[in-house]
């Protein structure tokens, strides 16, 4: 009898066009650690018109497969995995694995082959949430933002403390500088652009050349404008 | 490709992405198995108890369903131990369970084998045992294939399985490596074996050969360890039915097993030798109907058998005498109209002895009656335990199958447990009389969904002038509610605890018991209407079943019938006035195959019948609207009528009365219809007019007015039309460089898919309805020469997906492909045609400019929808449900046709448009189902919520799973993350800074004005 089904198994075999099964595992890794982490599993070659189950020990067998490209890919509901191109051919016995990158074109083939029967393991666990967020007061001050108007506070608060104790000749510079930084900012307000760059070159030790004041004054205006009319 | 990192984290911002608080509150997932088979023994749902340890054992329900799952269902609490979901072309023909493994054959002739660990549902073994393609193909599906499981001494039983009706082989349960095989010398022959009956020395093998007549029995016995036949005979018998007329036998002790077969009146049966040269025996007389196999002949040696009468006997191996010989009859069992027919099943208690149930609807008592059998007791004698629950036939209709599971409490008390399913697809466990679980399996059947609007809740103000006293009395009466009402203001104003759009929602019912509309309206009523004859209306925030109603069949409720659902549609709204009322249409396909259109007409509060006042508890009764199929239909949202179109093209108006007729009669010159007419395989897409009848007054029929000009080799699938009535926000779309693209909305645009016959490809047409002119053509490769096309259109936006699986050349690859195209009006921005009022004749209505741009996702998918909102302000995302039973929403900036193969121009940045890419990422995040798996989808549907920002979002296939969405975040609404402790400590930092500043501003002031 046994004759009789091997005659029968081997017929089927002479009719039917070259086909292997396609075997491969599931290993286990610290983002995976077992079937049970896995749950239900396939693997599918192609849009999944051949597939395979994942059993309890990671194995699978893809039956019937026909010479051509296929690429293939596990379907675990929480699980990602890489994807593989296989290549199946009439003359070889053995399919050629190789690592496949999604959007990248099939031909020409990657160099790197892999082993065979296929190794795979789970790339990383799906996680589905956001991070809520949560009211954290330190974190709040670490906020630049936050640092940058902390410290303005502080310096207003503190100015007049600090020129207090400022000596009387630092003092009148002092004053003396912001005098003039406030009138620089009165004549740029009120458009006097010529003003307020002569109060700069004033403020400035070097002499300059004529030459090169009257070329500044020539680009500045319209940068001063534009900046003013921004404001 | 940085810039494009950061550019898609941008597009993925966190309003996307779901919270885990959110996970449960927001969205509900019903996880679901199926309408259970109960065709044949083989198949049919079991109890089946597993010893975990020693001295415990945990049981489950084993059941196969008509979606194609096999499931464990606990018995405790009705929940999902575990599902294997099969794929549409590999049914699952037949289970087989021992100790803890559950072997089951798919496929076409039992094609592939696995078996399953009965507590975890882990895979154990996964084989193939021939090309399902070479399949014998059999009618009904489980003939010709038998699986027995033999312990061994390694952990997993030897599966011994019978295929293709001639094959056997004996597979190692572990290794699944097969150690021997055996195939029927002769295939040809007429003998086609059905049972396996295994012995831990012989396998017997038993067949039917087909003669002219009737069908002979013939065995063969098989040596269990080596698969050598060791006889085959022919056994000279009358088998009128087929393989349900004959039963193997075998009892618990190492008894030989016998074979009984129903052969002319009389029950005959023969001993299983190996050498099969026993003599058959047969009972007395020709008295018998029909056999029933209970399920308890491995093992337990019984069977029941229907006398002439109807009443019923259950027989038992007679291991002294020979043959079988009857042990009881069920008292009142004959056929009499004060019952109804009986179901019969056997089951198991903890310790392994068989009982035997009788289920049967009294109509005198109204109530469904349970009489179990329990042989064991009363020395051997045997006792029936009967009690009567109540069964509620009236929503859950018939009882058509039952299993059993029992309890020996000492003495007489036995308890038993009923599983049973019914023809609306309800699954009930009752333990005694007392109901345990309901699931509702027919909502994996799910044909037509609609939501519909709750109204508010309306203060119960009576209208009538009521006296100073009465006004007085009221106001003290409304008073005792302003204690709660004040410590919820209070709570509120100090804690900040609002009702947020992610926050679980109250129950909430006005005076009168019914739904009312939340603030947001998120809450809903789902009407949803089942293949198995029922319809539901679901509550939208939590699933739960408001109402339902079982669909009558009418004048064919005589012969049997199957209601296929169509379209459900609402005619009244809450905007009406009124509660709201919803048509389902429906098609009636009667036992005797004629085919009518039924409507039936409900409160969607309620389920109420909205045609006429019928009792509630009734059946809900429809109207005969044509009395043949139905060909088209669609609804005039302005006018409420639904307008059905005969396969004579005559046009039927529902509701029919004068108002909808002058209404329609005022439509009816510039209704346009694209109706698909010709036979499946060779359909053609015919744009037709109404025109007045002139025969009859008050009556329309469609005439032709053009055909598609396909190839004629194309098929059209499927006809889809735009997600309609909702409203468009913005006309076109202004461009970084200030000039506009004007949208083309023309609203008579159809999505058209068909089929190629000779090359494996398939089309996607997008037409103007009015005169049939293509807007839009694309030629895709149909996988593996099947079209798997989904497509969505909405305004002028039509996403479709298909696989390509065809390498033309280099630098091509495979994908799941998704295609983005946008239509927009001229040729070139600014260019504005008007196409949204213009009229489909003018020359203009086709001048249109297609951007389109293709996109490979990670996985294949099996539906897809847009959101949809109240305003159409809110951007349109796409959601998918995928392969790997996921809903996944993808961001419409994301599929946008005119992303820049380049880096994206300043002008482009500004429009927000980011470097194409043509992979879309697998964003875990954006995966709306998060943890559940929601399986097969077949549809999504979107409705609109209060709040513009916000889309609910149904699937259902085989699992439902209901969820809102927010694609551009909750705008309108304050955000979950909005920190309310951070405004109020930086307010009351503010403060404090304030009032330590301020003394001293004052002093220094002063000071200024002392010194100065």
């Amino acid at each position: 009898m046994r004759f009789w089904f091997l005659t029968a198994s081997l017929l089927s075999l002479l009719c039917s066009v070259f086909a292997l099964d396609l075997h491969g595992r599931i290993l286990w890794n610290e983002v995976c650690r077992g079937a049970q982490e896995l749950g239900s599993a396939k693997a599918i070659l192609d849009q999944g018109k051949l597939q395979g189950g994942v059993k309890w020990d990671g194995t699978f067998v893809i039956h019937d497969v026909h010479p051509g490209t296929y690429i293939l890919s596990v379907l675990a509901h929480n699980y990602t995995f890489d994807k593989l191109r296989i290549d199946v051919s009439d003359s070889d016995s053995l399919p050629e694995v190789r690592p496949y990158i999604p959007g990248t074109p099939l031909s020409p083939p990657s160099q790197i082959m892999l082993p065979y029967p296929i190794l795979l393991s789970a790339r990383q666990k799906n996680s589905y949430f956001a991070p809520r967020q949560s009211f954290n007061l330190l974190a709040m001050f670490q906020n630049p933002m936050m640092m940058m108007m902390v410290a303005a506070g502080v310096m207003m608060l503190g100015a007049p403390y600090l020129l207090k104790n400022l000596d009387p000749d630092a003092l009148a510079d002092f004053k003396e500088q912001q005098a003039k930084m406030t009138g620089i900012q009165n004549s740029i307000q009120s458009g006097d652009i010529k003003g307020s760059i002569s109060a700069l070159m004033d403020n400035d030790d070097k002499p300059r050349s004529t030459g090169v004041s009257t070329s500044q004054s020539n680009q500045t205006p319209t940068k001063g404008r534009g900046k003013g009319k921004r404001r | 490709m940085f810039c494009f990192l950061i550019a898609i984290l941008a597009v993925f911002p966190g309003v996307l992405a779901l919270h885990e608080f959110e996970a449960g509150v927001v969205d509900w997932h019903k996880t679901l198995v199926g309408v259970p088979l109960a065709h044949s023994p083989s198949i049919a749902s079991v109890f089946h108890r597993v010893h975990d340890t020693a001295n415990t054992t945990r049981s489950v329900i084993l059941t196969a369903t008509r979606s194609n799952v096999l499931a464990a269902l606990n018995p405790g609490d009705g929940s999902v131990a575990w599902r294997h979901i099969f794929e549409p072309e590999d049914p699952v023909v037949a289970f087989h369970r021992q100790r803890d493994t559950v072997a089951a054959l798919s496929g076409p002739g039992g094609a592939t084998l696995r078996s399953f660990s009965a507590l975890t549902g882990s895979l154990l073994l996964e084989t193939r045992l021939h090309d399902p393609s070479s399949g014998h193909l059999s009618e009904p599906i489980d003939v010709g294939t038998a699986l027995a499981l033999q312990a061994t001494e390694s952990s997993q039983p030897d599966i011994i399985v019978l295929t293709d009706g001639h094959s056997v082989r004996r597979i190692d349960g572990a290794t699944s490596e097969m150690k021997w095989g055996w195939t029927s010398a002769d295939q040809t022959s007429l003998v086609i074996y059905t049972k396996l009956v295994a012995t831990p020395s012989t396998i017997y093998l038993i067949g039917l050969a087909k003669s002219i007549k009737s069908n002979t029995l013939h065995i063969t016995s098989l040596s269990a360890a080596t698969g050598e036949v060791i006889e085959d005979v022919s056994v000279p018998s009358h088998i009128a039915d087929g393989p349900g007329d004959v039963i193997p036998l075998t009892s618990s002790s190492d008894a030989v097993p016998r074979l009984a077969w129903f052969d002319r009146g009389v029950i005959r049966s023969m001993l299983l030798t190996p050498d099969l040269k026993d003599k058959p025996a047969s009972t007395k007389e020709a008295r018998y109907r029909r056999i029933i196999d209970i399920g308890l002949g491995e093992g337990h040696g019984m069977f029941l058998a229907i006398q002439g009468d109807g009443s019923s006997r259950v027989f038992r191996i007679d291991e002294e005498g020979p043959g079988v010989k009857a042990i009881w009859e069920f008292a009142d069992s004959a056929e009499s109209n004060r019952n109804a027919e009986s179901v019969y099943s056997g089951g198991l208690d903890k310790d392994g002895y068989p009982y035997v149930a009788r289920v049967f609807w009294s109509h005198v008592l109204a109530k469904a009656n349970a009489h179990v059998f329990v042989p064991h007791l009363a020395e051997g004698q045997g006792l029936v335990a009967g009690f009567a629950f109540p069964f509620d036939t009236r929503t859950h209709g018939i009882i058509n199958y039952v299993a059993i599971d029992n309890a020996h409490h000492g003495g007489f008390q036995v308890l038993t447990r009923l599983f049973l399913t019914t023809t609306t697809g309800a699954v009930q466990l009752w333990q005694k009389d007392s109901l345990q679980w309901t699931r509702e399996e027919g909502l994996a059947t799910i044909g037509a969904v609609e939501f519909v609007d709750l109204p508010e809740e309306k203060v119960v103000h009576s209208s009538k002038s009521e006296v100073f006293l009465e006004r007085v009395v009221r106001h003290f009466k409304d008073a005792k509610d302003f204690p709660s009402y004040l410590i919820a203001f209070v709570n509120r104003f100090l804690t900040g605890s609002y009702e947020t759009p992610s926050s679980a929602l109250p129950f909430s019912a006005n005076a009168s018991g019914l739904l009312t509309r939340d603030t947001f309206g998120f809450r809903k009523i789902i009407v949803v209407a089942t293949a198995a004859g029922k319809i539901y209306g679901l509550d939208s925030t939590s699933g739960d079943i408001v109402w339902s109603r079982v669909l009558g069949l009418g004048w064919a409720g005589e012969i049997g019938a199957t209601i296929h659902p169509v379209k459900i549609y609402v005619t009244r709204t809450v905007a009406d006035g009124d509660t709201p009322q919803v048509v389902v249409v429906t098609q009636r396909r009667a036992e005797n195959t004629l085919i009518d259109t039924v409507l039936f007409h409900v409160d969607a509060l309620t389920g109420e019948n909205a045609r006429d006042s019928s009792s509630s508890g009734e059946i809900l009764q429809g109207l005969d609207i044509i009395s043949g199929p139905l060909v088209d239909l669609f609804f005039l949202p302005e006018k409420k009528v639904i307008v059905l179109i005969d396969e004579f093209l005559g046009l039927h108006l529902y509701p029919d009365n004068g108002a909808t007729d002058e209404a329609f009669a005022k439509v009816a010159s510039s209704l346009y219809l694209p109706l698909r007419a010709g036979s499946p395989g060779n359909r053609r897409l015919v744009g037709h007019k109404v025109h007045p009848n002139p025969e009859l007054h008050d009556r329309y029929f469609a005439s032709p007015v053009w055909t598609t000009a396909f190839p004629a080799s194309e098929d059209i699938l499927s006809v889809i039309r735009p997600s309609n009535s909702q409203p468009v926000a913005s006309l076109g779309k202004v461009l970084g460089n200030r000039t506009t693209l004007y949208k083309y909305l023309n609203p008579n645009l159809l999505a058209v898919l068909t089929a190629s016959k000779t090359a494996s490809q398939c089309s996607i047409y997008v037409l103007d309805s009015v005169k049939g002119s293509v807007v839009y053509h694309a030629s895709v490769p149909g996988a593996s020469g099947v079209c798997d096309v989904k497509a969505n259109l909405v305004e002028n936006w039509l996403v479709y997906y298909y696989y390509n699986g065809e390498i033309n050349g280099p630098g091509q690859t495979k994908g799941h492909t998704m295609v983005s195209v946008e239509f927009y009006e001229g040729s070139k921005p600014d260019d504005k045609t008007g196409s949204s009022d213009m009229s489909s004749y003018s020359n203009k209505s086709i001048n249109v400019s297609v951007y389109e741009q293709a996109f490979l996702l990670p996985y294949g998918i099996t539906a897809l929808a847009s959101t949809s909102t109240k305003f159409g302000m809110t951007t349109k995302d796409i959601i998918v449900a995928n392969q790997n039973h996921q809903v996944q929403s993808i961001p419409r900036r994301l599929l946008d046709p005119r992303r820049p193969k380049r880096k994206p121009t300043n002008e482009e940045m500004e429009e927000m448009l980011i470097q194409y890419d043509p992979l879309l990422p697998y964003e875990a995040r954006s995966i709306l189902s998060h943890n559940n798996q929601v399986a097969n989808v077949q549809r999504i549907v979107t409705s609109p919520a209060l709040l513009e920002s916000t889309s609910l979002v149904l699937v259902y296939g085989l699992d439902l799973f209901h969820t809102r969405v927010s694609p551009s975040g909750t705008f309108d609404v304050l955000s979950e993350n909005f920190n309310k402790a951070q405004l109020i400590f930086t307010v009351s930092g503010l403060l404090a800074a304030i009032i330590i500043t301020r003394p001293m501003v004052r002093r220094k002031r002063l000071r200024e004005k002392w010194y100065q």
